[in-house]
């Protein structure tokens, strides 16, 4: 039932899935996710619906190939149907005429932050990006993002395009030079702290998205807990995107630490190297190569 | 061979015996003369999860039977396990049978949802069901660990209940996907919300955020989403540590310490209350202990320590005792008793609460204070006309074979509401 339309490598590790999934493209808002799980038995992984086509019915998805999940996610051929796909899910981000809104992102994030630059820029809010990236070989939608910001700034840590920095620099400049209303940041968690940091001195309302470890994606499991204003809630239900300043970070992150390292755990190798031992869609693309 | 077949049977009482009101003497009988066959069609009569009941039920019928005053009750729970096993039909016929125009939905397939639907089918309504995760079964699959419940046994349970005409539809949240209001304009003219309260109780004490912390649900949903080869059986895939202490004294703990017992860890279950007064059937906890589970009784939970990298390290805690409080006897923390167990993961499953998605998308629908759908108790009606709600969603937690009570209860009312 949801089949992979196309697929399309954009940078290192980081590759680009249409899927056909007719319900869910017709509901579908910015800053919601659909939680996938790409073959029976597998974990399932929340990813950020980038774009979405109603009429044809289909939804896109970008991710970055570092987990088990997100390795056999890359591994799927086209016309390959994937196991189950839910959603859409999360509350969608408040889209509202501000002035001038600063979306700032770094890695995997700018992909997420495209849907939301472009629906600032609908309802008419002059949209300033920023985008950070490794090196010049892992930035990408590049274009597109020139396409829906009035403005854009890109930094590389190793200086290997454009500006040689940190995303965070710019915005402390920019916030400096002009007037900003509003700031959206999409990144890691210790990218995040330091963006409100900058905006609580000067008290700019700044909103953030956030990627938890999730379970089941739908409220059950507790897993995506976060702690909003001294109150535990769910950010599967109520998030992913929260008041900057009201989410205790470094509370999430703690919690993040410790599923990072499991993937060092002895177990978790032996398990990696047995899946990929039986791995099906493996041996049915190898015999099909032999095949022809 | 004990049942004195009492001629006015309480352990077939709705009220106080079996709710779901299985003729309990009659199939006991049919075992007696050796028909198991005709013993399962008799349980079949009322119960879809004849196999799945016969393993986890409470059995409330063993507390009402006649016997359990002087002597031990009649095994009502096991009978009804091996009638089930051994007198279904191994192949599953696909009935054709004329159904009528009505469409029915009904939204969460669990034990409530299914035995809801597989009553309206027999009825000759046209049943879909919708899920959303991907394989239906509910808290059976996803909450229940496999040495409870095997997958098998679900799996042929449901077949038992599609072979009847019951559509099942995954991969669809109702809520997200689509509303009620878009179920209202697909033609839907009786819906069923039977979601269950699968959201987790939250602990309030310091600690509870740092790694390696898990509440039960979500323990059990990572064992039972594991998929086991011969080779990974034993091998958890999530971070666990080696000393395990477990929080809770009803099911879902016990089944979260008797999940973890194997994969070769040591489990500490903690609980509160003395040890027999937990919600738990004797004979598990019985079980749970031969497997190497080390049951401490009347012990609080007061904070879960953390080492200097934010994962935990142990749980301190307090003893209690009965003491007398203003003329009432009450168990209250023993002062200066405060003691640390170590432990690298901590497992807390205090409680559910109803999961409040579905309600927050369709405002129209009245929820409690508890968030708790508000429903009439006489025929499960809520606020909004055609839409019912049954289980453990208006009810708040309670066992499953109420559940499954209650999806029978609702069943009628909605074949009442459409004819």
């Amino acid at each position: 039932m949801f089949e992979i339309i196309s697929k399309q490598i954009l940078a290192q590790d980081i590759k680009r899935i249409d899927i056909s999934a007719p319900d869910i493209a017709k509901k579908v808002k910015p800053g919601q996710f659909v939680s996938i799980c790409p073959e029976e038995g597998d974990e399932r992984i929340p990813l950020t619906v980038v774009d979405w086509d109603s009429s044809k019915g289909t939804i896109s998805i970008i991710f970055q190939e570092i987990g088990q999940t997100t390795g056999k996610l890359g591994t799927l051929p086209i016309g390959e149907p994937i196991f189950s796909i839910l959603g859409p899910l999360g509350v969608q981000s408040q889209i509202e005429k501000k002035g001038t809104v600063v979306c700032i992102a770094t890695g995997i994030g700018a992909a997420q932050i495209l849907p939301i630059c472009r629906a600032f820029s609908r309802v008419g809010n002059k949209v300033i990006g920023i985008v950070g990236a490794k090196t010049k070989k892992s930035l990408m939608l590049e274009a597109q993002m020139r396409l829906a910001c009035n403005k854009i700034f890109i930094t590389t840590n190793d200086g290997s395009y454009e500006r040689k920095g940190l995303a965070t620099d710019i915005l402390r400049e920019l916030i400096k030079k002009r007037e900003v209303d509003f700031v959206y940041a999409i990144g890691t968690i210790d990218m995040m702290k330091e963006v409100c940091s900058i905006t609580k001195e000067k008290s700019i309302e700044t909103r953030i998205q956030i990627k938890p470890v999730m379970v089941d994606c739908m409220g059950m499991c507790g897993s995506c807990r976060v702690v909003v204003n001294g109150k535990i809630v769910l950010a599967c239900i109520e998030g992913p995107e929260f008041d900057g300043q009201e989410i205790e970070l470094e509370d999430f992150s703690k919690r993040m630490e410790t599923f990072k390292e499991s993937c060092k755990c002895k177990n978790q190798k032996l398990i990696s190297s047995q899946q990929k031992k039986e791995s099906p869609t493996l041996m049915k693309f190898l015999l099909d190569i032999l095949k022809d | 061979m004990r049942c004195p077949q009492c001629a006015h049977p309480i352990c077939a009482d709705v009220t106080q015996g079996c709710p779901l009101g299985i003729s309990v003497p009659k199939f006991i009988r049919c075992l007696r003369e050796g028909n198991v066959t005709g013993a399962y069609d008799y349980i079949k009569q009322n119960n879809c999860f004849a196999s799945i009941c016969g393993r986890i039920c409470s059995a409330p019928c063993e507390v009402a039977c006649v016997l359990s005053e002087d002597k031990s009750p009649i095994q009502i729970r096991e009978l009804e396990r091996f009638a089930a096993d051994f007198g279904r039909t191994r192949f599953v016929k696909k009935i054709q049978k004329n159904l009528n125009d009505k469409k029915v939905a009904i939204i969460g397939a669990g034990p409530c949802g299914l035995t809801a639907g597989w009553k309206l089918a027999k009825q000759g309504y046209q049943v879909t069901v919708f899920e959303a995760l991907d394989k239906p079964g509910g808290v059976l699959r996803y909450g229940v660990p496999d040495f409870r419940v095997p997958k098998k046994v679900l799996d042929s349970e449901i077949n038992n209940i599609k072979s009847l005409g019951v559509k099942i539809k995954t991969n669809f949240f109702i809520g997200k996907t689509a509303t009620i209001d878009d179920l209202k304009s697909q033609g839907f003219e009786g819906i069923l919300i039977a979601t269950g309260a699968g959201t987790p109780k939250f602990m309030n004490v310091k600690g509870t955020n740092l790694g390696g912390v898990y509440y039960g649900e979500e323990f059990l949903m990572r064992v039972n989403l594991t998929k086991t080869s011969i080779f990974s059986k034993y091998i958890p895939t999530f971070p666990i540590g080696e000393k395990i202490v477990v929080v809770g004294a009803g099911n879902t703990a016990l089944d979260c310490a008797r999940a973890a017992v194997r994969f070769e860890k040591q489990v500490t279950l903690i609980f509160r209350r003395p040890e027999d007064e937990t919600f738990v059937r004797q004979e598990e906890r019985e079980f749970g202990k031969a497997e190497g589970i080390k049951v401490e009784p009347m012990i609080k939970v007061v904070e879960i320590l953390s080492d200097d990298k934010g994962s935990t390290a142990g749980v301190k805690c307090i003893r209690m005792d009965y003491a007398d409080v203003d003329g009432n006897w009450e168990i209250i923390p023993v002062p200066d008793s405060e003691f640390t167990i170590e432990a690298d993961t901590v497992i807390i499953a205090i409680g559910h609460k109803p999961n409040s998605t579905l309600s927050d998308t369709c405002t129209e629908i009245k929820v409690n204070r508890n968030k708790t759908v508000k429903i009439n108790r006489e025929d499960c009606s809520t606020s909004v006309e055609g839409v019912f709600a049954a289980g453990n969603v208006a009810t708040g937690a309670n066992p499953l074979i109420n559940a499954m009570a209650q999806g029978l209860k609702a069943a009628e009312s909605i074949d009442k509401f459409l004819s």
